[in-house]
């Protein structure tokens, strides 16, 4: 290499979203409405999968690979993400991206993948598990004009060729693509392992980056919603919740009365 | 809304979005369009010609299906015309110039209902959603869509085995989740499933991480929604996105040794305990 000349290092930008956990939602039994006062902010479930697969992607082919998120409040997503095997991550926090919707948030991504540079292999996962919409892989590939490969189950990468299976509803198709590219990835993918005492110290050293809105390039006008939400409910869910089994009766009496009742129900 | 455009991988699917765009506006115009599976490239790459048609043509509202392929090439769409995308959509209505439809969140939690005045709205629509219009595609009219490749080469399809249950037909199901650490475990589920005359199904990692059980097993918002007479929960957590494949069943029990997994929340008839002694319980009283 001649001095004074740097060859930059390809990146693979893992994006993830920072949502609040949804096992903790409590439904409002009189008014269905959503009570999130438990819920913490996470990284989604499914990008967890799309972290690890970066991870292995950055094992067979060398590249650098960093994690890209936006939101209101984001910035303290940066550790936990950190500890995922990322080498640094990009953050894109204002309060006007509070309510972003699909159209916004793909916008920014793509422009913060932009500002990062060097990224020419961008994963996200199948959906957040929050909307589960299932658009920001594809809708990121169109808007940084890369091929989109989405539904993929297995990732085969060696220097820029990649070989990936996708999972459709009539079967496997196998689809062969160079660098650069959006690769959207289902939980099949593989399982991501949760990380150790040592990734969430190491996480401490490496570099959270944070870019603005304006820095990027990107208006608030152009994370607008774009639709109005009218109403969020849980739907009227009745059910039973009858415990066979309080203290004091044994399974087998508690087995014998739930047979009892399913006959009763007209459901044996 | 007066014309809406359809775009589908087949006729099944063209009759169901026909009957979603009747929905939203009895005398639509709409455009029908099947552009047929490219032999070695992606059916989403349709996406440049789609876009370029609409942005010369301007429809109000573009259906697709929610198959995998119908997600992906409404999203690349959506995201070329600059357009909101509302995912498996449902009660779509057209009030003055507002649109709104109801989409899931939270793992099907709850339901958000959104109104937009966009000039172009796209959708997805679930198979299940509307009945599919008798009259097919009769009175649309057929549209054609230009292919160019993109730099994805398909090299191999591999079609998926031939479905070995129905679980849509099944009237009861015995499904199994974490709760269960080793494959050989199933071996008790399916003895309780022959006692009570009902098919295995599962949660999502069972299938898609373990591979203990086919692919079509697995219940949830991302696999089968059903609506069985009977569904029994054995070792299932009970997390929303499970739990919304099976709104619909009659009469729901939940089989945990937590007792206070979501999954009770979500049940008529709950038996809290281990699996290894419940289910011989079970099997015991169903045989009385």
């Amino acid at each position: 290499m001649t001095a004074g000349y740097e060859v930059s290092m390809k990146k693979i930008a893992v994006c993830y979203k920072w949502v609040l956990s949804d096992g903790d939602i409590r439904v409002n039994e009189k008014t269905r409405e959503l009570d999130m006062e438990k819920c913490k902010p996470q990284v989604n479930d499914y990008d967890r999968n799309g972290l690890e697969c970066g991870v292995q992607i950055k094992k067979a082919t060398g590249r650098e690979l960093v994690g890209v998120t936006c939101g209101a409040s984001v910035a303290a997503s940066a550790k936990d993400a950190l500890s995922r095997g990322l080498d640094a991550v990009w953050y894109v926090e204002d309060p006007a991206l509070a309510e972003v919707d699909k159209v916004g948030a793909a916008k920014v991504l793509a422009a913060a993948v932009k500002s990062i540079g060097d990224v020419d292999v961008v994963i996200c996962s199948e959906a957040s598990s929050d909307d589960y919409a299932q658009q920001t892989g594809p809708r990121l590939a169109a808007l940084l004009d890369m091929p989109s490969v989405s539904y993929v189950v297995k990732v085969g990468a060696g220097g820029d060729a990649f070989t990936l299976e996708r999972r459709l509803e009539e079967g496997m198709e196998t689809v062969e693509v160079t660098a650069p590219l959006v690769i959207t990835v289902s939980p099949e993918v593989g399982d991501a392992p949760i990380p150790g005492v040592k990734d969430i110290i190491g996480a401490k050293k490496k570099p959270a980056n944070a870019l603005t809105l304006a820095g990027i390039g990107i208006s608030a006008d152009a994370v607008k919603p774009r639709s109005t939400r009218v109403s969020v409910l849980a739907p009227a869910m009745s059910r039973r919740k009858q415990i066979m089994n309080p203290e004091g009766v044994s399974l087998d009496q508690a087995a014998a009365a739930l047979v009892k009742q399913l006959s009763t129900d007209g459901v044996l | 809304m007066s014309v809406i455009w359809i775009v589908a991988e087949n006729p099944d699917w063209a009759a169901v979005l026909v009957s979603a765009a009747k929905s939203v506006s009895a005398d639509a115009k709409i455009t029908v369009f099947t552009p047929s599976l490219p032999a070695d490239g992606l059916w989403e790459d349709y996406t440049p010609a789609l876009v370029a048609k609409a942005k010369a043509e301007k429809p109000s509202l573009i259906l697709l299906g929610t198959s995998r392929r119908g997600r992906d090439l409404a999203a690349r769409s959506a995201a070329l015309l600059d357009a909101p995308c509302f995912s498996d959509a449902k009660n779509l209505a057209l009030n003055g110039n507002a649109f709104t439809c109801d989409t899931n969140v939270y793992g099907g939690t709850a339901v958000r209902t959104d109104s937009t005045t966009e000039p172009l709205v796209l959708a997805t629509i679930g198979p299940k959603t509307f009945e599919p219009d008798p009259a097919g595609v009769a009175g649309a009219s057929v549209g054609t869509l230009e292919y160019s490749p993109g730099r994805t080469k398909v090299t191999g399809r591999k079609p998926r085995p031939p479905q070995t249950v129905n679980l849509g037909e099944a009237t009861k199901v015995v499904a199994v989740g974490r709760g269960f650490s080793e494959e050989k475990d199933l071996a008790a589920a399916k003895e309780l499933a022959a006692a009570l005359g009902a098919e295995v199904a599962c949660s999502r990692p069972i299938a898609e991480f373990f591979k203990w059980l086919p692919e079509e097993c697995y219940i949830g918002i991302s696999g089968q929604i059903i609506k069985p007479q009977l569904y029994v929960a054995v070792g299932i957590s009970g997390q929303a996105q499970h739990t919304f494949g099976i709104r619909d069943a009659k009469v729901i029990v939940s089989v945990n040794k937590d007792a206070e997994c979501l999954m009770h929340q979500h049940a008529d008839y709950c038996i809290t305990g281990e699996w290894q002694m419940v289910i011989p319980a079970l099997i015991k009283a169903v045989k009385a």
